[in-house]
């Protein structure tokens, strides 16, 4: 039986490495976009089991592409992590939890974001 | 900046990052190399701030110089592999391009150079190397958002009293290199020796270059790690070097230890790696060198000193707790 295929979209190159690394680690096979348009041409590209997306990210946000991938029949039902930074209000940023509650994700998980949380996250959707 | 200064002289924290981080200057980019030189980036608007801060706490017969209008170009994933760095120095040659600082994270190659360069070093880049995201170097410019934007966008999120950092990940049993190097050879012999080192199946997790201030000449220093089936190619990595650099003499220490943290916009904040070194200083850590850029500090310890200061660490920052020690038992810098 083939890996499970996890694709993680998010404009820190740290950090999806970190995250590539743990999840390799646990047997996963991982794909790696660096931001929302990239992220959106990688799941055209190869359909994922799971699709871990940061929220904040250049050309098109995290909540964005969620949406879009949602509102398509042939992507709808790809499960979404979505990590998030962002506080309940914070009044300098253009985002905000009630946005992020509105696009049907899987599951939320706050930055930083924990090693052991986003494996039990990803391994709950599979 | 390019800050050099006599041997044993420099207390990088209080001389160098303590007053940057009480004024809220947030360092860009920063380089340290033990007992000698750091390359400081700021943003452009703090720049001469920066420059009278840490000319106030220079010590006697240390030197410093600003350059205005320099750029941070990154790319990534390196995947730790000397031939992509090696490429890229390359691509930095054919744009003709003065380096000024080059450091390594994790994952990302970060150089800093002259503004009016950057559509030249774009350019090759688009010749020596494919990137999904964009088609083009116009492309890539036309993505580009304002600077602003980019600091609105993560400003307000990061006010906790204890750092929160995604990881704190140490790697043992690393070689650690260093020479002097001219700079006519920075670029086409260096670039040359990493492709040949890419073959012996070597990675680099880390690496800094450093000007000295006369503009003559390169300090290096990068660390190698091997897998564990292969032998010792320390010889091997002297025979290559020097092969390419023929007038460079490389020290070789092993074996070291780099410590990684990574954290939320590590780049966008101010007094994180004054909070760093402050830790290290209290367990007596003693710093080979070191690499702030993107969102990571990068750090190269001795390795008898890596249980020391991956516990002061996990004690002043807070990790996640699958990979933490205890929690953290003091505040740290305070904005």
């Amino acid at each position: 039986m083939s890996a499970k295929y996890v694709l993680i979209v998010d404009d820190d190159p740290d950090l999806v490495e970190t995250v590539s690394m743990i999840l390799e680690s646990k047997g996963y096979e991982v794909g790696k976009a660096y931001d929302g348009i990239e992220g959106e041409a990688a799941v055209k590209k190869r359909r994922p089991d799971v699709l871990v997306l940061d929220v904040m990210m250049p050309r098109k946000n995290g909540y964005q592409l969620c949406k879009e991938l949602k509102a398509d029949q042939a992507t709808k039902s790809i499960p979404v992590v979505l990590l998030t930074a962002v506080g309940e209000a914070v009044p300098t940023t253009t985002y905000s939890h009630a946005e992020g509650m509105a696009v049907e994700a899987e599951d939320f998980i706050p930055k930083p974001v924990d090693a052991a949380t986003l494996v039990e996250a990803v391994e709950r959707l599979l | 900046m390019v800050s050099s200064s006599p041997l044993g002289a420099n207390c990088l924290s209080a001389d160098i990052c303590a007053p940057l981080a009480h004024k809220k200057i947030n360092l860009t980019f920063f380089t340290h190399l033990s007992g000698d030189r750091q390359v400081i980036c700021t943003a452009s608007e703090m720049g001469e701030a920066a420059f009278t801060q840490v000319k106030s706490r220079a010590a006697p017969g240390s030197e410093l110089h600003l350059q205005r209008g320099t750029a941070v170009i990154a790319v990534y994933p390196h995947d730790k592999r000397p031939e992509i760095l090696g490429t890229f120095i390359r691509s930095l040659a054919q744009a003709r391009v003065i380096l000024h600082g080059l450091a390594y994270s994790p994952s990302a190659i970060t150089v800093v150079l002259s503004s009016r360069r950057v559509k030249a070093v774009v350019q090759q880049l688009f010749e020596h190397f494919y990137f999904p995201a964009f088609a083009s170097p116009e492309e890539f410019f036309g993505a580009q958002p304002p600077p602003a934007e980019l600091v609105q966008q993560v400003v307000a999120t990061y006010q906790e009293k204890v750092i929160k950092v995604y990881w704190i990940l140490p790697q043992p049993d690393l070689d650690l290199w260093g020479a002097k190097v001219s700079s006519t050879a920075i670029l086409e012999g260096f670039a040359n020796a990493l492709i040949d080192l890419g073959e012996l199946g070597l990675k680099i997790p880390f690496l800094v270059a450093s000007p000295g201030l006369g503009g003559k000449d390169f300090l290096l220093s990068f660390s190698t790690s091997k897998a564990a089936s292969q032998g010792d190619q320390g010889p091997e990595v002297r025979r290559i070097l020097q092969a390419h650099l023929p007038d460079i003499r490389p020290m070789r220490l092993a074996p070291v230890a780099g410590i990684f943290l990574h954290g939320p916009h590590f780049g966008d904040r101010y007094g994180v790696v004054y909070t760093f070194l402050q830790a290290l200083g209290r367990a007596r850590v003693s710093l080979l060198a070191l690499s702030c850029t993107v969102s990571s500090i990068s750090a190269v310890l001795k390795q008898q000193e890596l249980k020391a200061a991956m516990r002061i660490l996990e004690e002043t920052f807070e990790a996640p707790r699958s990979m933490a020690g205890p929690r953290p038992r003091k505040p740290t810098f305070v904005p």
